[in-house]
């Protein structure tokens, strides 16, 4: 894969400073684009529920991250989607597990709009007011989930897979956890993790690393950053509970099966585990595999049903699950193809392919500015560039995905969550 | 700049500029009258083509196929947009120039795409039953879970109410019922009615446009066409607000109106519309966001959106069950007062530069550049981005006055725990 490497190391390149202020700025020019996507991020998410800063330890309650999120678009003087309006950005944010991000895409006024970015991650502003306004708000957002599926598949999987680790928390938290939070809770969160040398600006499309960097130099953010150690709770092994179910309004049932795994060491252990066990998931359940055949001819299950994997600070697992009219079935094919595979070895053929199917889609990844920008972020916030995943997928062997599949994959352990149908009768799983 | 090739009557190749991306994509696009009659019988086609084509019959073969072309995609979808159907299929892939060793990646893509549109798996002169056998099983499981997505269940059902049995509103995935009955036979006519009459588009990025008007002329020998015109835009007629309430437990209510224009809409309004939605629901500083979401913690999400085929403006909303009636009302509140209240400069100068943003952008992505081409053809322009911008910054309060003037309320749908009282 050398040459295929070197055109999409090309694609995958990116320039990159550190501002006066301690910032970490990373740019990728994509000529030929007409727009400019910008994210500013920090390594501050959902998982995030204790912290020690400069030796002062802070406990929050479940959906902190979430609701700063929310929070930081305030300030004294107003909103700042009211300030993108007179620019004509697109402005959002996000918070996962390990990470917020605030973001904007434009096609011109960039420096005004990274102003506005930079200005309103280095301001925060919390009343007890504005917080019982945004509580009401995200409290919505809570219920709107609540009434997802596929999302409360995602957690209940996480719930039996975690007894301690905060992955099992939804990332917004609960109407009841965030109804505890106060402005010093929320400043204790700025000053912990808002400070310009824990952010990482990362900017892809029609700019360079100079116009950005003079742009970025131009807003005032200078701040300490301070000693931050995460405290994750004791995780046992074992997982929390092997089995479990919910009842909701859905039209059939919905899988989910889980496997916990070690965490792996931070930087190139982790980059490998993740590699292995993404393609892994493919060989399993992908569209190429004998179980995803037979799932679908035999009515079991739709295209969605599929795997992903999770690795966030303390916590590794692997993710299966679907719609199906027969959990049970399902979850026993899926055990007997995992320990088909374990028997007789992965095909060096399909292996091949997997890796060539990740290969495009890490380059899709690159084909526009906001995924661009985004991706460069994620990995570097993970210590690494896009440039060392792809390196990572080419230097990975069968045996490598072997040893991830006996490892992994174990029975003893996986979490198997069931939703099912408000109206029938719950199966014995 | 694109480039066009007229292959055969009724069947054009646009060719879209790619020099930025490393990914090609061909897509043809089928667009053909949509028919109750045979609306299952056209949404099972989809799913049946997607399996696999006559050179390529076994679905897992045709994963791995793609896959050793680097992770290569391939999509049937099949909506109804107006009162056309449009069959789209698509082929994703890397451009030759990533090639591992120089091989022929989009002859390749092209291949499975035109293999796919043009020669499905048949026996006996018909589409394999076996495909269509197993591919009801998919259609039916699609079907019978779409109350699982809430948001987009109240939307479908709040269509249901509003277009009746109208051409428009034919269900781009058929209908439930129906899906047992349907045979192989069915599904070739569906396949050879929608050959013989659809107009084919054929959008090209990063694959070159000679190589594939050759095998698209080879494809098409022999095939007797007879392509039916495109429909122009419709409109179901004003009515009396009717308001429809299913009882369902969930966390969030769910709240959408639908408003239509009456008569066919004035594609010269489009632009001055754009605007008005904007201002309305379309922006994270639109009346909807900022007076009923962040003023009043009405609802979560609140957003307007507009179909210039069917003439129907859509406000939907996630409202907590006991907001219901209070949310719809400030919802009409403000839709009245865009209407014919007053509009800041401001704010119609912020819809612009939000607009402006979106249209210098469309050619960002490869998605998006031919998804614009094809709006503009079923509207039956040709405007490019740039044009329909200069348009966008002309749009004067009094124009977007005058574009939501004739739209009037037809339905309200409420998935909820507990109906709004009645006399709201």
């Amino acid at each position: 894969m050398t040459n295929e490497h070197s055109s999409a190391a090309q694609r995958a390149a990116f320039e990159t400073a550190v501002l006066s202020n301690g910032m970490r700025v990373l740019v990728r020019p994509m000529p030929g684009f007409s727009g400019i996507h910008a994210v500013c991020g920090t390594a501050f998410g959902s998982v995030d529920l204790a912290f020690e800063a400069n030796g002062r330890r802070v406990q929050v309650p479940a959906g902190t991250a979430h609701f700063l999120e929310h929070k930081m678009f305030e300030s004294e003087e107003g909103d700042a989607f009211a300030l993108y309006a007179k620019t004509g950005a697109s402005a959002n944010a996000f918070t996962s597990f390990d990470k917020t991000c605030y973001l904007f895409t434009c096609t011109d006024h960039f420096e005004e709009n990274l102003a506005i970015l930079l200005g309103l991650v280095s301001k925060p502003y919390f009343t007890a007011e504005t917080i019982a306004k945004e509580q009401g708000i995200i409290g919505q957002e809570i219920k709107m989930y609540e009434d997802s599926p596929e999302w409360r598949l995602v957690f209940g999987v996480y719930g039996g897979l975690y007894g301690a680790h905060p992955v099992r928390e939804d990332i917004a938290g609960t109407v009841d956890s965030i109804a505890q939070l106060t402005p010093q809770l929320l400043y204790a969160c700025t000053d912990a993790f808002y400070s310009p040398g824990q952010m990482v600006l990362a900017v892809a499309g029609n700019v360079t690393l100079a116009q950005v960097v003079a742009a970025a130099e131009k807003t005032p953010f200078a701040k300490q950053t301070p000693q931050v150690h995460r405290l994750l709770p004791q995780e046992p092994a074992a997982v929390a509970v092997a089995d479990s179910s919910i009842r909701m309004d859905v039209a059939k049932p919905l899988l989910g099966v889980g496997f916990k795994v070690a965490p792996p060491c931070e930087g190139a252990a982790r980059l490998r585990a993740e590699m292995a066990a993404e393609v892994l998931v493919e060989l399993v359940c992908g569209s190429m595999t004998p179980l995803y055949r037979t799932l679908y001819d035999e009515n079991l299950a739709g295209p969605d049903f599929s795997g992903e994997v999770l690795s966030v600070p303390g916590a590794f697992s692997i993710l299966f699950g679907g719609e199906t009219e027969d959990p049970v079935r399902v979850h026993k094919l899926l055990m007997e193809e995992i320990d088909r595979l374990a028997r007789d070895g992965v095909e060096e053929e399909l292996f091949r392919l997997c890796k060539n199917q990740m290969y495009g889609e890490l380059l899709a990844g690159l084909e526009n500015v906001e995924d661009a920008a985004t991706g460069l972020l994620s990995a570097w916030l993970r210590g690494r560039t896009p440039a060392e995943e792809l390196e990572a997928l080419a230097a990975l062997t069968r045996q490598d995905v072997e040893h991830a599949l006996h490892t992994m994959l174990t029975r003893q352990n996986s979490a198997v969550f069931t939703i099912y149908p408000r109206e029938t009768q719950e199966a014995d799983v | 700049m694109n480039d066009h090739i007229s292959i055969a009557p009724g069947v054009n190749l646009t060719v879209l500029p790619a020099e930025q991306y490393c990914k090609s994509r061909i897509t043809l696009d089928f667009l053909y009258p949509a028919s109750r009659a045979t609306a299952t019988a056209d949404a099972l086609l989809a799913l049946v083509m997607e399996r696999g084509y006559a050179a390529c019959p076994d679905m897992t073969q045709l994963s791995k196929k793609l896959a050793g072309l680097y992770g290569a995609t391939l999509s049937v979808d099949t909506a109804v947009n107006g009162e056309m159907r449009v069959l789209r299929v698509t082929v994703t892939g890397l451009q030759d120039a990533f090639a591992l060793q120089g091989e022929a990646l989009g002859q390749a893509c092209t291949d499975i795409a035109l293999g796919t549109a043009f020669t499905p798996v048949m026996e006996n002169g018909e589409i394999s039953p076996e495909f269509v056998a197993i591919e009801k099983q998919q259609l039916r499981q699609q079907l019978e879970g779409e109350r699982n997505d809430k948001r987009a269940y109240c939307l479908r059902q709040a269509r249901r109410r509003f277009f009746g049995n109208a051409r428009a509103g034919i269900e781009a995935y058929g209908y439930l019922e129906e899906v047992d009955g349907l045979c192989a036979k069915d599904v070739t006519q569906a396949f050879f009615t929608m050959l013989r009459t659809a107009q084919i588009d054929v959008y090209l990025q990063g694959i070159d446009g000679q190589m594939v008007a050759q095998k698209l002329r080879c494809a098409l020998q022999g095939i007797q066409r007879t392509p039916c015109a495109l429909a122009p835009a419709c409109a179901m007629p004003a009515v009396p607000h009717k308001h429809f309430f299913e009882h369902t437990a969930v966390a969030q209510g769910k709240l959408c109106l639908l408003f239509t224009s009456g008569a066919p809409f004035c594609a010269q309004k489009l632009s001055a519309m754009r605007v008005a939605v904007a201002i309305l629901g379309g922006t994270t500083t639109s009346r909807l966001f900022v007076n009923v979401r962040e003023k009043q913690s009405l609802c979560y999400y609140c957003a307007a959106s507009f179909s210039a085929m069917t003439g129907m403006l859509c406000i939907d909303s996630g409202v907590e069950h006991t907001n219901a009636a209070r949310a719809m009302q400030a919802i009409l509140h403000e839709w009245q007062a865009l209407r014919t209240g007053e509009i800041t400069e401001e704010e119609l100068a912020s819809a612009k530069r939000f607009l402006r943003t979106q249209l210098i952008a469309v050619n960002d992505s490869q998605g998006g550049a031919e998804a614009w081409w094809r709006a503009a053809r079923l509207r039956g322009d040709d405007k490019t981005p740039a044009q329909v911008l200069n348009e966008v910054m002309a749009v004067t309060q009094a124009d977007v006055h005058d574009a939501l003037a004739p739209l009037t309320l037809s339905v309200s749908y409420l998935l909820a725990e507990e109906d709004m009282p009645h006399d709201e």
